[in-house]
């Protein structure tokens, strides 16, 4: 930040020199430069991460410009040109309202999850591949079981837990969704009132299986304790504490 | 842990909503769009001016959110400056690889757009940053003020404020150039 020296009284000969890369960093998001230096100028931030933090900073700098920009109504037809753009089916209009409802086709995912775990419950469990910590289930096993439902923010459901304090398991079954961009993995938590949450280590996004609770947090798996899912680092799993945004969570139902 | 967890009844913050749609959640990105497109549009209509442009950009500028979503920082940028910022560089990138623009504009039509009434009351740090950017723009010499001005608004080149002001183009520059420099010696002093 500090590479430009105090400015020298008034010259005109700022102009005719190539400008040093602070005032280049500011011309690129004032927009000022030319097509081609421009580009130039965006493929040298896409490079350079100095480069890239100086147009950052700047871009922050006049920031309170673009809150003074008034709204303007988007053309009511644009929403669906996006989706268009992203590859997603449109449904025609008539059903579309329906249709189109994610928090429909998750409660529809849902229900059928939640059938195929009852299944699994009443017939015991096929050759699945848990991807950590799995128990596999005896045979006396009552075949109802309450289930918990773990949330994303917007009050859709992520995951469905069904949890047997006697064995110490919760068998986890999630509403498939896509993988985090950034490899992260989610682990599940479980938290008891007022206390620390307490990792039962990495849960799969598009398969069923049973998490076998550590000794030390079986005394959690009561009502009032809540299982969180967060998105945590692949490596050193499970972690003493979370690190990453919670995605879904839910209070545990017993 | 459950401090950081967005409410879940209350309308969600443009920051909850980046996070989900970061995590691939559609209904959060739709939700987002209905938030967030009208400003983002009011931005890309101000560089481009004109309303098929606009579009196209702001198209561009929501396809680009749902891919780069997880790029966003919560430390950095509020979201809704995050998501301006993008919108307003798409639609100068939209801008430039047009055809040169009829220079029938002038620049007090560009200049004159900004209108702080029109739009909603800013928060009270977004105000403060607002009055501070005014304050140190104050302090710049009318010339230099008028030009930065009328470029970040106007989305003009350097090539077109020469001709708009019937300058020098190394003139225009040198102007541009110092009014930066003494723009961020206020801004951070």
């Amino acid at each position: 930040m500090s590479s430009v020296p105090p400015s020298p009284p008034g010259d005109d000969t700022v102009g005719t020199e190539p400008p040093d890369d602070e005032v280049l960093a500011g011309e690129l998001v004032l927009g000022v430069l030319e097509r081609d230096a421009r580009t130039q100028a965006q493929a040298r931030s896409e490079t350079d991460p100095v480069f890239a933090a100086r147009v950052a900073r700047w871009e922050l700098r006049f920031a309170p410009w673009l809150a003074e920009i008034a709204p303007a109504a988007a053309p009511a037809l644009l929403w669906d040109q996006i989706c268009r753009r992203l590859g997603w089916r449109i449904e025609p209009a008539p059903r579309a309202g329906l249709w189109q409802s994610l928090i429909l086709w998750r409660t529809v995912a849902a229900v059928a999850a939640l059938a195929a775990m009852m299944l699994w419950w009443t017939r015991g469990p096929g050759p699945i591949v848990p991807p950590s910590s799995s128990v596999p289930p005896g045979a006396a096993e009552p075949a109802a079981k309450p289930v918990s439902t773990l949330a994303r923010g917007d009050g859709s459901t992520a995951w469905l837990a069904s949890v047997d304090p006697a064995r110490g398991t919760v068998l986890m079954v999630p509403v498939p969704g896509p993988a985090d961009a950034l490899g992260r993995v989610p682990e599940l938590w479980i938290i008891p009132s007022g206390q620390q949450p307490r990792s039962l280590g990495a849960v799969s996004i598009n398969k069923s299986h049973t998490v076998a609770v550590p000794a030390g947090a079986r005394d959690a798996l009561v009502p009032g304790s809540v299982l969180a899912i967060t998105l945590e680092p692949a490596s050193g799993l499970p972690h003493a504490a979370p690190s990453g945004p919670v995605i879904a969570k839910g209070p545990v139902t017993i | 842990m459950s401090d950081s967890t967005p409410p879940e009844r209350s309308a969600p913050s443009a920051e909850a909503l980046l996070g989900q749609v970061a995590l691939g959640n559609r209904a959060a990105f739709e939700t987002l769009y209905r938030t967030c497109a009208d400003k983002l549009f009011g931005i890309c209509l101000r560089v481009l001016r004109q309303r098929a442009e606009a579009e196209e950009a702001l198209q561009e500028v929501f396809t680009n959110v749902w891919h780069k979503a997880s790029q966003f920082d919560p430390e950095r940028a509020s979201a809704m400056s995050w998501l301006s910022i993008m919108a307003r560089n798409k639609a100068i990138d939209r801008l430039r690889s047009l055809p040169a623009r009829s220079m029938h504009t002038s620049l007090e039509e560009a200049a004159g757009i900004a209108d702080p009434n029109a739009s909603p009351a800013p928060s009270a740090e977004a105000a403060s940053e607002q009055a501070r950017l005014a304050r140190c723009l104050e302090e710049l010499e009318p010339r230099r003020r008028t030009l930065i001005r009328e470029a970040f608004f106007g989305g003009f080149t350097y090539e077109e404020l020469a001709t708009r002001l019937a300058a020098p183009l190394g003139s225009v520059k040198s102007w541009v150039r110092r009014g930066l420099i003494q723009l961020r010696a206020c801004l951070e002093p």
